[in-house]
Parts: structure tokens; C-alpha cells; sequence
């Protein structure tokens, strides 16, 4: 498996247990067939890339995700909606959203084309 | 002289006037690809005019003409005294000029590599929270309500739904929005866009950058459209379209001209237009003269 996918299922974990830090043996123990300290290291480069937090508890290190899965959709969320005045232009959308009157244009020329309209040539 | 003023009216037409005229212009949505060559095209040449025009003023006396006095300038540089016999007015005035044109320079860098970053740190993020969907094979989804539908530019494009989108559409609705970002992603419209988005946020006080990114932008997504078109019916693209861009709800007056491109889309989808490949050849005819333009005055100079 490829690390990026490992990283995903460990930050799927970590968000299953909102709101509390537990041990990366706890994470380990999810996830069978995967080698204690491969998730240590995994753990490792999720904190350094700030999308996991570490704790001192104890004996061993305690892990939490820094935010909720939630919160990073709704980041995503804001970059893919709040372009229409972005010069930035890191993404490429499919549809603006139409104004109210527009919708209502768009709407009435939708109805009266043709579903399949025979062959249009010339014109 | 005279070549040096030629080249800077032709500068000044191409960064001046070119732009606004081209982006009221109704034929791009013709031939969207050869117009975005178009755009290009008053770039470059309009690059090639005023870098021009700086070296005419500046290196031509050296050596009796543009190309020539450049070649002398360095050959100068090279011996080790490149500022020689260029005078006071000349040498401040090809400072001047590099510095500018490496300020410039460095800022579309700067700009481009802003955007790549965005893109990065999104990428980053989208890979751990998006899912896989049985019902949108290829694409990410996003568990939100609110209906997104875009394509994440990169070495390796990501196709991003979101949970609202999926709602909305049915199996046909949802392969045409699929069909339209696959185009691109395949014809790597990130990538074209990059130069644009960087020109507009350094540059937007120059009309041509203000216009060529919405521009481009647009004709993009015609593309994508003219792409999907190619796999599905136009009817199915035009009602996914309609379905999206209503589904938002916007206030009526903030995305005014953003809304106006999707009717745009919409009517050429279900009257799509007649005699485009004229258009395309005639817009790339065109392209190629205006490129030609500068780098004729330069070579005859």
C-alpha cells in the first residue's frame, strides 16, 4: 500500500476518536498487518505536515488529530465556491452559480429545446 | 528610431486595445481552443514588441540597427565593458529596462508558484479527506451538502464532487459533469491557465491581463464542454449545467457576469454553433501574423 493511503487510514482513526488522544499503539491495533513503528513513522510526518498533534501522557506519546475531517471538507468547501472573484485560479470549476434571473433564463431555454433534436445543419 | 516606435505602438496596441476588443467579441465561442492561441499569441508578440522597443531605444546606435547593436552589446558583455558607447541616456535606460523586465519576470514566477502552492496544500488536504464513490468512478467526494464540482490541476489531475453535486444530478447528469472535468483534466487546462492567473494578479492595471484571464477562463470551459460533447449528448451537458448553476442560489447581482458565461454555454450547448473550423483556422492565421508582426519589424530593422 502506498503511503499517502496509510496516512489516510490512520488519520481516519484518529478522527473516529473526536475530541481525545490516544497512543499510537491504540492506531496500530487498528490496523492490522502494519508493523508498530510504521505507524510511529507515519504519525511522525502527520505532525510535521500540522495535521496531527502530539502529547506526552504517561509513558507513551498521545496522538490527536488537529481538526475534525469535518473541517477540512468545509476548507475545501471555500476554495471550491469562493472563486468567482479569485484571480488565483488554482482550480477549474464546472458551472459558476447562475443569479436568480439567470436561472430562470437558463430554465426556459432548456424547455424549449428539443431533448434530441434532429440533425441541426446550417443555418 | 523609427523601429523603436513601431514596436512600442505595436506594444501599446496589443497590451492596450487587443484585449478588451477580443474579450467583447462573440466569435471565440466558435472556436474557443483557437482563441485561446489568439490570446496567447497578443502576449507574446506584445512581449516580443516592447522588449523590442526597450533595445531599439537603448542598444541601436551601438551598431547601426536593432539586432546588430544587440549582438555588439554582447560581444561587449563579454570582453568585460558592456556599457561601453552606449552614453548616459543609454545606459540608464537598458538598467532601467532589464531591471524592469526582471521584476516583471520574477513576479509571474511568483505569482505561478503562489497558485502551484495553493494547489498543493489543497491536494494534500482533499487526498485524506476525499472518498471513493461507486456512483462517480474516477472522482473524489466530498461530504457536503452544498453543490461543488471541480477539477484540481497537477501532475495527476484530481476530479473532485461534492455529496450536494451528486444529489442533484442523475446517472446521465452526473457522466456529463464527469465527461466535462475529465476534458480538463486530459487537455491540462490548469496548466494554460497558470500564465493568465498569474498576468491578471500582477498586472491587472494593464487591460489586456484584466481581460485575458476571464476570458480564457471562459473559452476553457467551452472546451471542457466541447470535450464532453464528444462522448455524451449536448442536451444531457445543458440540463447538468442548468441543474449546477441553479442549485447555488446566489444573490442576484454578486456573480452577475460569472452567471451570464453559463447561459452563454448553455445556448451554444443546445444551438451549437455552425462553420467553426473556419473560425478556428482563420483565428490561428491570425495568431501567426501577430507573431509575426514584431519579429519581422526586429529582423528588418
Amino acid at each position: 500500500m502506498r503511503l499517502g493511503d496509510l496516512e489516510r487510514r490512520v488519520m481516519e482513526i484518529l478522527w473516529a476518536h473526536l475530541d481525545e488522544y490516544i497512543t499510537a499503539r491504540a492506531v496500530a491495533d487498528d490496523l492490522p498487518g502494519y508493523a508498530y513503528t510504521t505507524v510511529l513513522t507515519v504519525l511522525d510526518r502527520l505532525e510535521h505536515k500540522g495535521l496531527v498533534q502530539r502529547e506526552r501522557g504517561g509513558r507513551a506519546h498521545l496522538y490527536a488529530a488537529t481538526e475534525s475531517r469535518e473541517s477540512y471538507v468545509a476548507e475545501l468547501m471555500l476554495d471550491a465556491l469562493g472563486s468567482a472573484t479569485d484571480r488565483n485560479a488554482a482550480l477549474v470549476h464546472f458551472a459558476e452559480t447562475a443569479s436568480a434571473s439567470d436561472a430562470a433564463i437558463l430554465r426556459r431555454v432548456l424547455a424549449r429545446s428539443p431533448r434530441r433534436s434532429p440533425k441541426r445543419q446550417g443555418r | 528610431m523609427i523601429t523603436a516606435a513601431l514596436l512600442a505602438a505595436l506594444a501599446l496596441m496589443l497590451f492596450g486595445a487587443a484585449g478588451p476588443v477580443l474579450a467583447r467579441s462573440q466569435w471565440p465561442n466558435r472556436a474557443p481552443r483557437a482563441a485561446i492561441v489568439l490570446w496567447q499569441a497578443i502576449g507574446l508578440a506584445g512581449a516580443l514588441a516592447a522588449i523590442g522597443a526597450g533595445l531599439a531605444v537603448t542598444v541601436a546606435p551601438l551598431h547601426g540597427g536593432l539586432l546588430g547593436g544587440a549582438m555588439q552589446l554582447v560581444r561587449q558583455a563579454r570582453a568585460g565593458h558592456p556599457l561601453a558607447g552606449l552614453g548616459i541616456d543609454g545606459s540608464l535606460g537598458l538598467t532601467l529596462a532589464t531591471d524592469v523586465g526582471a521584476v516583471l519576470l520574477i513576479g509571474l514566477i511568483v505569482a505561478a508558484i503562489r497558485t502551484a502552492r495553493t494547489r498543493a496544500v489543497h491536494r494534500r488536504v482533499l487526498d485524506l479527506v476525499g472518498r471513493r464513490s461507486e456512483r462517480a468512478p474516477g472522482a473524489l467526494l466530498l461530504d457536503d451538502a452544498r453543490v461543488a464540482a471541480y477539477c484540481l490541476p497537477g501532475v495527476r489531475p484530481r476530479i473532485v464532487l461534492s455529496a450536494g453535486a451528486l444529489e442533484i444530478l442523475d446517472n446521465e447528469g452526473l457522466g456529463a459533469v464527469l465527461a466535462h472535468e475529465r476534458g480538463h483534466a486530459r487537455e491540462r487546462h490548469g496548466i494554460v491557465l497558470l500564465p493568465f492567473a498569474a498576468m491578471d494578479s500582477l498586472l491587472h492595471f494593464i487591460p489586456y491581463a484584466r481581460h485575458a484571464r476571464p476570458a480564457v477562463a471562459g473559452l476553457l470551459e467551452m472546451a471542457a464542454d466541447d470535450f464532453a460533447t464528444r462522448r455524451i449528448a449536448r442536451h444531457t451537458l445543458a440540463e447538468a449545467l442548468v441543474a449546477m448553476a441553479s442549485a447555488g442560489a446566489a444573490p442576484s447581482c454578486a456573480l452577475a457576469a460569472a452567471s451570464t458565461a453559463v447561459v452563454v454555454r448553455v445556448q451554444r450547448l443546445l444551438d451549437p454553433p455552425t462553420s467553426s473550423s473556419v473560425t478556428a483556422s482563420a483565428a490561428i492565421a491570425l495568431a501567426t501574423c501577430i507573431v509575426a508582426l514584431p519579429v519581422a519589424v526586429i529582423l528588418a530593422a
